[in-house]
């Protein structure tokens, strides 16, 4: 569904992203690690069109998006979220998800069927209670939910999910991860996340790569990661708990 | 109980029969102050489409406000009147959309600088080209209109330009606007094309302000760039909509009313006192009530209604 070939991407004199060779394959949930600057933000800011890849292309669904805007790879059904989440603060949490119904895949021209719909997707993740608040009153677990919401109303087939497990107590990771796996499985959506927390990485994803100071140094299930000795190299320091 | 829909078109409707019923029973001098508001009216409210609904500043309305008058002052009396102020808003538009193609490519306090620097940078041009062709720099404008056409021809500008104001704000187009004003990555991320909303913004902002140029060229029957470029124009609008609420379509109204007979009462006789009470009012505006006089009321007002409607099915 997602390929991407021999991503290259330069900042000045930094290397963010080498040869980068990776695919998604409809229906899984793809997961991406490594340490703090080992590029994974910006493979996805490249893949949704935020950032144009110095060499190398990004092909979704059979088609070269390399050089796309963000807002047409989004309305070709694929959306990302924000590691630091971005709601419009001063609009209600309905009306945020609204947006995504109005101008994503769907595009649709219906503002009270736009509301009607943001109702379900606020229903299936849990937000319906703070329907009518402010964004900006929002809790973070909240604020991810709402980030999640929004990025659902474009209805993407392939969903980019940046870290949104990082900053919530035990607890809500462990609801924050039922959900990610009923958009998957519920939905249909292909996903595919960064993520920190590797309990959550190991217990949802189908296969994992990871990146070292942008180079990929390893690609398998979640076993296969976990006894990789580059990835372990990598990762000294860290705990790896399984 | 009071619908939302008549509560919003129910006192525009009164509004615009009495102000249509107005040369029948006041004198020359009230009509003119009357159309001197209206003019705000219309400026400040396409302002607003452009500034208050993006959060992209302009500075540089009077630029369209003065490329009006010089096409009118260039078309009249060749071309009949109403044809004449189309045509002055339209290619009004023509030219935001073209530097629209340039100026979004910079945001914040640089698109604020960059608007305001194009308004003296037309103005030069205007001047020097003026003094090429014509050797002098101002033009009269022979056999203008009545007072009473002229200000029919306000009436309905000021209209037409609450009704686009409000129609953007509740349309699909005008939600994107102010997801781009909120947070313009996460807007494009959710499918919004930003470019071209800013774009289309510009391009509809810019019509009023030109229609209105046009019609003042003849009110005053007398132009030269440094009138009809006058950066003032600029200024007083944004203080206009950050008094009555950039947000908001009665805002527009409200603070161009207020501030026009504010300047009404001073400015023939204490112009410096105007232009220090201007500063004041924009200070404490900005300092105390950020969204305007009107949101704060409107918020409670809406809110009955929509109980009202609610419990009434």
């Amino acid at each position: 569904m997602l390929e991407l070939l021999r991503i290259s991407k330069i900042f000045g004199g930094v290397q963010a992203l080498v040869d980068v060779d990776f695919n998604v394959k409809k229906g899984e949930i793809a997961g991406l690690i490594g340490a703090n600057g080992a590029g994974k933000t910006t493979l996805f800011s490249v893949i949704t069109g935020f950032h144009a890849p110095t060499a190398g292309s990004v092909h979704f669904k059979g088609e070269n998006v390399t050089g796309w805007k963000p807002y047409e790879i989004c309305r070709k059904g694929l959306v990302r979220t924000f590691q630091v989440v971005r709601p419009f603060p001063r609009m209600t949490v309905l009306r945020n998800v609204a947006i995504g119904k109005l101008y994503g895949k769907v595009r649709l021209r219906d503002e009270k069927r736009a509301e009607r719909e943001a109702y379900e997707i606020l229903e299936f993740v849990g937000l319906v209670h703070k329907a009518h608040v402010a964004a900006a009153g929002l809790t973070m677990a909240d604020r991810k939910r709402l980030e999640l919401a929004r990025s659902l109303a474009t209805e993407p087939e392939l969903l980019l999910l940046d870290e949104v497990l990082a900053g919530l107590t035990p607890a809500e990771t462990v609801e924050a991860m039922n959900l990610v796996r009923e958009i998957n499985q519920r939905l249909g959506i292909t996903i595919f996340m960064v993520e920190h927390v590797m309990k959550a990485v190991v217990g949802l994803c189908d296969r994992i790569m990871a990146l070292h100071y942008g180079c990929k140094i390893a690609e398998g299930t979640p076993r296969e990661i976990a006894g990789n000795p580059a990835v372990i190299e990598a990762y000294l320091g860290e705990e790896l708990e399984i | 109980m009071v619908s939302r829909r008549g509560l919003v078109t129910g006192p525009f409707g009164i509004a615009l029969l009495v102000l249509a019923l107005l040369p029948r029973w006041t004198s020359d001098y009230h009509v003119s102050v009357v159309l001197d508001v209206l003019m705000w009216v219309a400026v400040t409210e396409s302002w607003i489409i452009l500034s208050g609904y993006t959060g992209y500043i302009s500075l540089g309305h009077s630029a369209f406000f003065g490329l009006g008058a010089y096409i009118m002052a260039m078309t009249w009396p060749q071309l009949p009147f109403l044809l004449g102020i189309v045509l002055a808003g339209v290619l009004s538009s023509v030219f935001a959309l073209t530097i629209g193609l340039v100026v979004f490519r910079v945001r914040g306090p640089y698109f604020v600088i960059l608007t305001l620097g194009l308004t003296e940078f037309i103005l030069h041009v205007v001047v020097n080209l003026e003094i090429k062709l014509g050797g002098t720099v101002g033009r009269i404008l022979m056999s203008a209109p009545s007072l009473a056409t002229l200000y029919y021809a306000m009436l309905a500008t000021a209209a037409a330009a609450v009704v686009t104001a409000y129609v953007v704000k509740n349309s699909r187009f005008g939600a994107g606007l102010f997801s781009l004003k909120e947070d313009e990555k996460a807007a494009s991320a959710l499918g919004v094309n930003t470019t071209l909303q800013k774009w289309a913004a510009y391009g509809i902002s810019a019509f009023f302000p030109g229609v209105v140029g046009a019609i003042m060229a003849l009110r005053h029957s007398y132009i030269d760039p440094y009138n009809a470029f006058d950066p003032m124009v600029s200024f007083q609008v944004i203080v206009m909509a950050f008094l009555g609420g950039m947000e908001e379509v009665e805002g527009a109204v409200v603070g161009a009313v207020l501030l026009t007979l504010v300047s009404e009462a001073l400015w023939a006789s204490y112009p410096y006192y105007y232009m220090i009470i201007l500063g004041v009012i924009m200070i404490v505006t900005v300092k105390f009530m950020p969204l305007g006089l009107v949101a704060p009321f409107k918020g409670r007002l809406l809110a009955r209604a929509a109980d009202g409607s609610g419990a009434g099915a």
